[in-house]
């Protein structure tokens, strides 16, 4: 009898390896779902790029020393490619807000955000500090 | 046979079998992740080819001055600049196949110390300054010419500027300035009949929120506008030389033009010096001469751009992965864009 029913277990056998080797399967096609970080990493290069040539002779200080948030925004829409929404906040040194005015050229629809954080500093007499977070998304 | 041979065989098939469709099943799913990493590796180096290229000065760190030096190792970076991405105008301008000096594909791929990559760079101004003649009106001794000019991104986004437009021939006739709010606007310019045909126009733009974002645009009066038909036109290390296409060729006058004024350059042979400015525009150098008795003019921009050098991918798609990386760069003052193309073998 236990001779006989040892192929019956080999086919049972058979299933559970066949169940064992498809989970092993769909585990493995889980790791196919794309990264979400090249994107965003782009993102933040484009968003720095713009940064870093505003902040190149201290403009970027001298529109956040002056108030002059839609010149920001306005150099910043043309600096940023386009389909990018960027929002740009912009602290002290104590990190208190200091635009009251929104710097931003449209809202916001996509799940992946970059965030670039950015340290300026003003060249006028008056040494003053800004920290810059500057959120990008692509536009859908 | 006994019935337990013919379920172990059967077991044993069925096994086999699923164990190969299986692998074969994983395999597909898994070959998009593979080559994505293979290809985010590849675009990874490729980056960093493109942003040595901008970051890195060259070995000599000084080839772009001396007209004849040949960089061992290219790189474009201004020398002992603070700021990340602020290009040499000489090196920028020895890109441009225009200027004698400028490098030939072959030494700046050698310099790139990359010879299984092959490349294309391209400089240019954020936006570009369009000029549309649309009117001309005869004078008894002169003729108004209507132009519409355009301030526009390459996706179409109209950029508001302001714009200041100089009149030569010969010598300055006038020089106007334009408000363009709005990205498009017209405006007259007025010549004297008898200087017609030898009158050129060159346009600065400078984007109303930022002084360092500016560009620029030359039309010419003369009928016969082919670039360097009669001399060519070299600037390098604030020196401008002029090469004559023929022994006919006569030199008159030869201006600097930015957005800020008008300067008649020294002569010293065919090279001429050219004025160092604190401006972010690009100086428009004209020249003024006679063909035998042909009256002609011709211009070349300091730092030469917009410029493109290298190979032109549009037909090796097919062959070739091609990467491409763009960065704000300075160049003097002004903001630019520049474009790296990188090319390598199909992956």
């Amino acid at each position: 009898m236990k001779g006989r029913n040892s192929g019956q277990i080999r086919i049972i056998e058979a299933f559970l390896a066949i169940f064992i080797v498809f989970s092993a399967v769909a585990v493995s096609a889980n790791l196919t779902t794309k990264s979400a970080s090249s994107t965003s990493n782009g993102l933040e290069a484009i968003g720095m790029q713009a940064l870093l040539q505003l902040d190149f002779d201290g403009s970027l200080a001298a529109y956040i020393a002056a108030g002059n948030w839609s010149g920001l925004r306005e150099t910043l829409n043309l600096l940023l490619p386009a389909g990018v929404v960027f929002n740009l906040t912009v602290y002290d040194s104590q990190m208190r807000q200091v635009n009251m005015e929104t710097v931003s050229n449209g809202a916001f629809n996509s799940q992946e955000i970059a965030l670039v954080k950015y340290v300026c500093t003003s060249q006028s007499p008056v040494f003053r500090v800004y920290v810059v977070y500057l959120y990008l998304a692509v536009a859908k | 046979m006994p019935a337990i041979s013919i379920d172990t065989f059967f077991a044993c098939s069925l096994m086999v079998l699923l164990v190969l469709s299986a692998m074969t099943v994983t395999a597909k799913i898994l070959q998009p992740l593979i080559s994505t990493s293979t290809n985010v590796e590849a675009a990874q180096r490729l980056s960093e080819v493109a942003r040595r290229m901008l970051l890195y000065a060259g070995k000599p760190a000084d080839w772009g001055r001396d007209e004849l030096m040949v960089p061992e190792e290219f790189g474009l970076a201004e020398v002992g600049e603070a700021s990340p991405y602020a290009l040499d105008i000489d090196k920028v301008s020895r890109l441009n196949s225009k200027n004698i000096y400028g490098l030939s594909y072959a030494q700046i791929f050698t310099g790139l110390k990359t010879p299984d990559l092959s490349f294309r760079i391209e400089i240019k101004p954020v936006f570009d300054v369009r000029l549309k003649l649309t009117a001309t009106s005869e004078g008894s001794d002169e003729t108004t010419y209507t132009f519409e000019a355009a301030t526009e991104r390459d996706d179409g986004i109209q950029v508001p500027t302001v714009l200041r437009a100089y009149v030569l021939a010969e010598s300055l006739q006038r020089a106007y300035e334009i408000q363009n709010k709005d990205g498009k606007t017209s405006f007259n310019v007025t010549i004297p009949r008898s200087l017609e045909n030898r009158a050129i126009l060159v346009v600065f733009a400078k984007f109303t929120y930022n002084s360092r974002i500016v560009s620029y645009t030359v039309y010419s009066f003369a009928q016969s506008s082919e670039k360097s038909a009669f001399v060519r036109l070299s600037p390098l290390n604030h020196t401008l030389t002029l090469t004559p296409t023929s022994a006919n060729i006569v030199l008159e006058n030869v201006y600097a033009i930015a957005h800020n004024g008008v300067w008649r350059l020294t002569q010293n042979g065919n090279v001429f010096s050219i004025p160092a400015l604190v401006d972010p525009c690009p100086t428009v150098l004209v020249v003024f001469g006679l063909n035998a008795t042909q009256p002609f003019v011709e211009w070349a921009a300091y730092p030469q751009v917009p410029l493109q050098v290298g190979v032109d991918f549009a037909n090796l798609l097919s062959l070739s992965d091609v990467y491409a990386y763009t960065q704000l760069v300075s160049i003097g003052f002004g903001i630019y864009k520049c474009t790296i193309l990188l090319g390598g073998p199909k992956t």
